[in-house]
């Protein structure tokens, strides 16, 4: 099998011949999410949110709020006219040198950055958002639906453009030790238009992706219930064996790294990244729903954009071991 | 219902339009300005150590910290120059080079309701600051470094380093951040470590008691 058939074996529910890692299963495309979304090299978004570049990525600027009431929420957020965005362009710009032999290889992942949470965060500040959801629901779900419509939007026009296998969306609604808010609150507030996101992508035949960093655990029912396939980022801090044996057939667990531990350490050797690699073969690997990815910082940043000369060969040892 | 025990429940329940009246009507009733800030600061340790265990989430320890400052807004004229009930001052900042302040600021407030004065750096911090700041602030009893990524981890370090090395005394250290763990703390020299923000403000106060 190639990458992109054991994949399929995978979402299919059945054995594949290897685990495979996000850096070579995947054609991951970035571009039009920096556009509509969260510019990946910092600057006004279309929201006209100011995002500053960071070794790790971009983030909104701190302390720099659009508004601090839900309640105001219209006087101050406006949708932008996909047609004036460029999303084709950029597209056809990041696919140019991929050619049907490379599709017929690999899978195509479109990321979409800065979900319905994430997005109230980054107009209001973390805090404003969180003491929101539970101050003023309602202002909340008004908010998230009118998003939720502008992010079907977008993501129909990326599935235009890219005819992307995969559709990873990003809503980051953990710490490492749990939940930014109860189950009970994303379930009430958020839930249902996240729920309309999933389901707007599904009914395009596209696979759809939920990265959440942190400790998610709760809630990871939620995501297969909703109609998740992959669970993008998943971090060792949630109990992964449950929750690949649990799902097994159902969902893929794309994460395992140990960003905390030694591994992730600034000065790491080679040999401490194989061994990382080798723990999450073993460990997680041998269901058969397990996509090893390696979140791995370095002195310049996010080795999955910056690069970083330990992954070729951490990758070469991971794919002598990876056979299922 | 006592009105001390009212500003308690309203405290912990994070209903922060109530509180400032429920505090007047305490006082009115007889109640000591110090005897009502001791109360909220008993409240936001009750809110805290239920955030350590899980039972409530970073939403409702968030309306706790807003309702009690909207107490603490009637009570300041009546207790200005009472310094009897402060921990101290807090210096508190992400160390250089990250730029995250979800954690850092959820520590903040919950070392402010614990009885400390805060003074916020802000986020990617040099070393040199916090000296500056510890210099700069009366009554410095704590300094409260913050670090997500592991990239940074040696940006904590370097600040312990260069705080213990200052030359100044009177305070003790402490860390905290997703890649921390009490054995990374002692290496580097810290007095203390904690895991969040509600464990945050009982290692605050422990460490300078």
């Amino acid at each position: 099998m190639n990458q992109r058939e054991n994949f399929f074996a995978m979402i299919e529910g059945k054995k594949p011949e290897f685990i495979p890692n996000s850096m070579e299963v995947y054609k991951s495309c970035i571009l039009g999410t920096s556009i509509t979304d969260s510019p990946l090299m910092g600057g006004v978004d279309s929201f006209g949110v100011n995002w500053v570049a960071t070794k790790e990525g971009a983030m909104p600027e701190p302390n720099k709020f659009m508004f601090e009431d839900i309640a105001d929420w219209k006087a101050h957020v406006h949708f932008a006219d996909l047609d004036s965005l460029g999303i084709e362009a950029a597209a056809a710009k990041e696919l140019e040198d991929f050619t049907q032999d490379n599709r017929n290889e690999q899978v195509v992942n479109v990321f979409s950055g800065c979900g319905l949470f994430e997005r109230m965060a980054a107009f209001m500040g973390f805090e404003n958002a969180l003491c929101s959801l539970v101050e003023d629901p309602d202002a909340c779900r008004e908010f998230f639906e009118a998003l939720a419509d502008f992010r079907i939007a977008c993501h129909n026009r990326f599935i235009d453009a890219y005819q992307p296998d995969v559709l990873t969306y990003f809503d980051d609604l953990a710490t490492a030790n749990g939940l930014f808010m109860s189950p009970k609150v994303y379930r009430e507030v958020i839930k249902p238009s996240h729920k309309r996101i999933v389901d707007a992508i599904t009914s395009r035949g596209v696979i759809f992706s939920q990265h959440t960093c942190g400790k998610c655990e709760e809630i990871v029912g939620d995501y297969v219930e909703m109609g998740a396939k992959i669970w993008h980022s998943a971090q060792s801090m949630n109990d992964l064996e449950g929750i690949l044996e649990k799902y097994q057939g159902q969902l893929i667990v794309e994460g395992g790294w140990d960003s905390s531990g030694a591994a992730s350490y600034i000065g790491a050797t080679v040999e401490e990244l194989i061994e990382e690699a080798k723990r999450c073969a073993k460990v997680y690997g041998q269901k058969g729903n397990f996509i090893l990815m390696p979140t791995l910082l370095n002195e310049n940043g996010n080795s999955l954009i910056v690069g970083d000369p330990r992954l070729e060969p951490m990758l070469k040892a991971f794919n002598e071991i990876n056979h299922i | 219902m006592s009105k001390i025990l009212e500003v308690k429940e309203l405290v912990e329940a994070g209903k922060s339009k109530k509180v400032g009246a429920a505090v007047q009507e305490a006082l009115d009733a007889g109640s000591q300005p110090a005897e009502i800030l001791a109360a909220m600061v008993d409240s936001m340790s009750v809110v805290g150590d239920k955030f350590s265990a899980g039972e409530i989430f970073v939403p409702e320890m968030l309306i706790a910290a807003k309702a009690m400052s909207k107490g603490v807004d009637v009570l300041r004229p009546l207790m200005a120059g009472d310094n009897s009930a402060s921990l101290g001052t807090c210096i508190i900042g992400t160390v250089a080079g990250d730029l995250h302040d979800i954690g850092k600021n959820l520590v903040t407030m919950m070392i402010e309701s614990a009885g400390f004065t805060m003074v916020d750096l802000g986020v990617d911090v040099a070393d040199e600051k916090f000296v500056e700041a510890i210099k700069e602030n009366e009554n410095v009893t704590l300094v409260a470094l913050s670090g997500l990524l592991t990239t940074t981890m040696p940006s904590l370090k370097s600040a312990v380093e260069t705080i213990k090395s200052c030359g100044l005394s009177g305070f003790k250290v402490m860390v905290g951040g997703a890649p921390v763990t009490p054995e990374f703390a002692a290496e580097i020299g810290a007095d203390g470590y904690a895991a969040d923000a509600g464990s945050a403000a009982v290692k605050a106060k422990e460490l300078v008691k």
